[in-house]
């Protein structure tokens, strides 16, 4: 018996065709963002939808937060920009 | 005017002068002329006359402008002194007199006259002469005399009249008819008497106010003698009621008698008091006993169709004879004894049948009679609304809890929807009232049942946005879409539809079984307006996050062009936003290694342009289209992702147990059982399963089935994903009433941090007011013990039925 998967005929016709479905996540370490308490799948308070309208960012502390979040409160500090988590400077990731 | 010729110059300057005084000229001239005018005016009165012989069955009385009446003023002399030649006219010296025995002989000529009236012979005199000897007699002042003698002769003949009427032994009709020539003759011969005393009307009566007409007087003699002698006047109304009581048996008879007779009645003013009362409570009490026995003999379209020829042939009764001003009482009392009465027993016999069997034509006439009375039509609309609940709930509840009727409910509510809309429009001529009652009963019907209605429509909605529903247009699935949105607008509970709506969206996504992406739009964009953005916000995102997997995809074919990572799998992935589509519980499963590879050079090239991102694969909704070689020829079948694992296991080896090809696959088990039957137990057997059974049972055997034989070249075996599996309907509803059960408590919050205080009972109804879809006042209770549990708030220490705010 022979199943066409294994049949290394390379006519493109006779490619099997594979619709995979994955979903994406962030990668955080933790569920909620720190400075407005949503999780990080969903959007800051400011946003209505999650994704790419609304990413995360990273501070070299390791720490996340909705980007429109971190820049509100970086905007709000007067002298030193610090993580509000650690205290630490505040040093995008690259 | 030859005499005002005459004047003209000697009043040469004067004119001038007085030409603001003309009137008082005209008087001089008046005088002057007066016995030439006399006779001048008699002839004008003869055309007068004549019109006023035309309205003479009226015996209205003369009209005011009437220009019977002469003023004898006294001569005014415009004599001065002066060299023109004076006119004088000189009163008679001797004043002119009439024969002693004048009077004598002239009311003798003249009675002669009204007595042959009376006996209907000719008149010997001529009318004229008559006329003039009138003129005459009021001339020389014996009107009154003449209007006393002229009023006595007629009464005597009147009086004379009645003898007939008072035997006893002529039946009603001929007794009418005697009435009816007796009436007739009467009219006749005043009018001719009137014409020759015309000028005592005019003059001698017209002065006098307190003195009848001589019509009227006529009317009055016949009234007080004839049709007021009470056997009469009793065997008339009588004759009256029996003829009409037998026009309404069905009976023919003679309506230009009833009409003159009745005219009589009005003409001598005792129609009210003398007929239309007895005519009225005969009516009554005919229509009363007919309206109790018709309506316990027939059924309801019979009876209804009966009161329509009631009503009918009273109007033409009032048309042809009946006096008008009768109208108003007597279709009221109709409308009273055979509707207004029976309104509820109608409604209560009839209407359900009528409606459950669409009798347009019936169901118009209800209305139509129903709308004559007071209550009617309220009262039809209650029972309307009433109907519609009680079979929209026979629908909706399922008391025997079968499936199939389940699967129809929908289907049922729409046809019920659109018959119900058909008689509204045509029937009821599409009364707002009736609109409010059928939106209102829907609602109550539709939520008597909770959430299972929303469940079924989202899923009768998936059934028609499905791929291979071909049975609609584009125009009809549109149509339908919007009616369905109408049953949409009623339900209480729409966060129930709206996952069973989600899942079912994302199934046809992601198994690319959506009929028209214009279909879906549509959809998308009416749930958008009935229920704002926010209800639809995540159904939008489905579809972008559809879109940026087909441009991903494209990225990633060209980058994948040059490497040689598979060479007889092609792979498209889409790529979901976990907060938009329904949760799935992640599941590990084997693949076969060049699958793993081909997912983790795209995961690779995923992350790359994503960072700070994860992948997680869903098998799950994964589907693929395999090429296949039977010993019949080659096929293309379209599978899911777990047939896909079981069929490639068999390019190893021929046979395999379900242990093995759960060891192999790792799919979980029930779900393997459900994929194994699809292939092995369907109506396409790509598997042969040793020992054949339904069921799939852990010791059986399955064997590639290389006869296999199928007239199609391209197989869809993957129904099975579509399909909702118990699991699935649990959690789907599990999870909306978990979503409620956050929303009470962030409405309970939200009310309590702004009221600080509040009882029990006011935040319960304040609940209600906010939230949007059906609880129970118990689970309420449950949540506010939790958040009391949860420190958010706490029990008054003095009033234990009140709660404070924790902050």
């Amino acid at each position: 018996m022979k199943m066409a998967v294994i049949d290394p005929a390379e006519n493109e016709v006779n490619k099997n065709i594979w619709i995979a479905v994955g979903t994406w996540r962030w990668v955080a370490n933790d569920d909620n963002c720190g400075i407005c308490r949503m999780a990080f799948d969903g959007c800051c308070p400011e946003c209505k939808l999650p994704g790419d309208d609304c990413p995360l960012v990273w501070g070299e502390c390791s720490h996340c937060f909705h980007i429109h979040c971190i820049v509100k409160w970086l905007n709000s500090q007067q002298v030193h920009q610090l993580c509000p988590m650690c205290r630490q400077d505040w040093k995008f990731k690259e | 005017m030859p005499l005002s010729n005459a004047n003209k110059p000697v009043l040469h300057e004067q004119q001038r002068k007085d030409e603001e005084k003309l009137p008082k000229k005209r008087k001089l001239t008046d005088t002057v002329s007066s016995v030439n005018k006399r006779i001048k005016s008699g002839t004008e009165e003869s055309t007068a006359m004549t019109e006023s012989q035309k309205r003479a069955n009226f015996s209205a009385l003369p009209s005011p402008g009437s220009n019977g009446v002469h003023r004898h003023s006294s001569p005014l002399s415009n004599n001065k002194p002066g060299t023109t030649k004076k006119l004088v006219i000189k009163n008679l010296k001797e004043k002119p007199k009439v024969p002693e025995n004048y009077q004598q002989e002239t009311w003798g000529k003249l009675q002669e006259a009204v007595d042959a009236i009376h006996t209907s012979h000719a008149i010997k005199s001529s009318l004229e002469e008559l006329y003039q000897a009138v003129g005459n007699m009021c001339s020389y002042k014996m009107s009154s005399t003449l209007y006393e003698q002229l009023k006595q002769t007629c009464e005597n003949h009147v009086k004379s009249n009645i003898e007939q009427f008072l035997a006893d032994n002529i039946g009603y009709e001929e007794f009418l008819k005697k009435i009816d020539t007796c009436w007739q003759s009467h009219c006749r011969q005043m009018i001719m008497i009137r014409s020759i005393f015309l000028f005592l009307d005019r003059t001698y009566v017209l002065q006098n106010s307190a003195i009848l007409s001589i019509w009227d007087m006529g009317l009055d003699l016949f009234r007080t003698h004839i049709v007021g002698h009470h056997i009469v006047q009793n065997r008339t109304v009588d004759g009256l009621l029996q003829l009409i009581d037998r026009e309404r048996t069905g009976e023919a008879v003679d309506r230009s008698r009833l009409k003159s007779l009745l005219r009589m009645l009005s003409d001598l003013q005792i129609y009210q008091e003398a007929f239309e009362k007895k005519f009225l409570e005969a009516t009554d009490s005919l229509y009363r006993s007919e309206g109790q026995r018709l309506m316990e003999e027939r059924d309801v379209p019979e009876y209804l169709l009966h009161v329509e020829m009631r009503l009918e042939e009273e109007n033409e009764r009032l048309l042809h004879y009946l006096d008008q001003s009768t109208k108003k009482l007597l279709v009221n009392l109709v409308e009273k004894q055979l509707l207004e009465q029976h309104i509820s027993q109608i409604l209560l016999k009839g209407l359900d049948q009528l409606l459950s069997e669409n009798r347009t034509t019936d169901l118009c006439r209800m209305y139509t009679l129903f709308s004559r009375v007071k209550n009617g039509q309220k009262e039809l609309c209650a029972s309307f609304a009433t109907y519609i609940k009680g079979t929209g709930r026979i629908i909706v509840l399922n008391v025997n809890n079968d499936p199939d009727k389940d699967k129809d409910m929908v289907q049922a509510i729409l046809e019920f929807k659109d018959k119900i809309d058909n008689i509204i429009s045509t029937c009821f001529g599409k009364n707002e009232q009736f609109v409010n009652a059928m939106r209102e009963s829907f609602e109550n019907f539709i939520n008597a049942r909770q959430n299972k209605p929303a469940e079924y429509i989202a899923k009768y909605v998936d059934s028609k946005l499905r791929a291979g529903n071909k049975e609609a247009t584009e125009e009809e699935l549109e149509r339908l879409l919007d009616k369905i949105m109408v049953l949409f607008r009623f339900i209480h509970g729409k966060d129930v539809f709206e996952a069973f709506y989600k899942k079912d969206l994302a199934k046809r996504l992601l198994v690319g079984k959506s009929a028209s992406v214009d279909a879906e739009k549509s959809m998308l964009s009416k749930l958008k307006q009935e229920c704002g953005s926010g209800f639809t916000v995540k159904l939008e995102g489905m579809f972008k996050d559809m879109e940026l997997s087909k441009d991903i995809m494209l990225a990633f074919k060209q980058s994948v062009q040059n490497e040689k990572t598979s060479k007889n799998i092609e792979l498209t992935v889409n790529i979901l936003t976990m907060g938009y589509w329904p949760t799935y519980t992640p599941m590990e499963v084997h693949l076969p290694g060049e699958m793993v590879k081909l997912q983790e050079v795209f995961k690779k090239f995923y992350l790359g342009k994503h960072s700070g991102r994860k992948l997680q694969w869903q098998p799950t909704l994964g589907h693929c289209v395999l090429k296949a070689d039977f010993s019949g020829g080659m096929k293309e079948l379209q599978v899911s992702l777990f047939q896909t694992l079981c069929l490639l296991l068999f390019n190893e080896g021929d046979v395999f147990s379900f242990e093995e090809i759960k060891q192999a696959t790792a799919i979980e088990d029930s779900e393997l059982r459900r994929t194994l039957q699809s292939l092995a137990c369907g109506k396409a057997r790509l598997l042969l399963k040793a020992p054949k059974g339904k069921d799939v049972e852990n010791e059986d055997k399955f064997k590639f089935n290389d006869d296999f034989k199928h007239k199609l070249y391209r197989i869809k075996i993957n129904q099975i994903q579509m399909k909702e599996t118990q699991e699935e309907n649990v959690s789907t509803t599990e999870r909306v009433f978990q979503d409620r059960q956050y929303q009470v408590d962030a409405a309970i919050v939200r009310i309590m941090k702004t009221r600080k205080t509040l009882t029990h009972n006011l935040l319960i109804s304040e609940l209600y007011n906010q939230l949007k879809f059906p609880v129970k006042p118990a689970d309420l209770k449950k949540r506010i013990e939790s958040l009391i549990d949860r420190d958010y708030m706490e029990r008054d220490k003095d009033n234990p039925n009140s709660y404070n705010y924790v902050a």
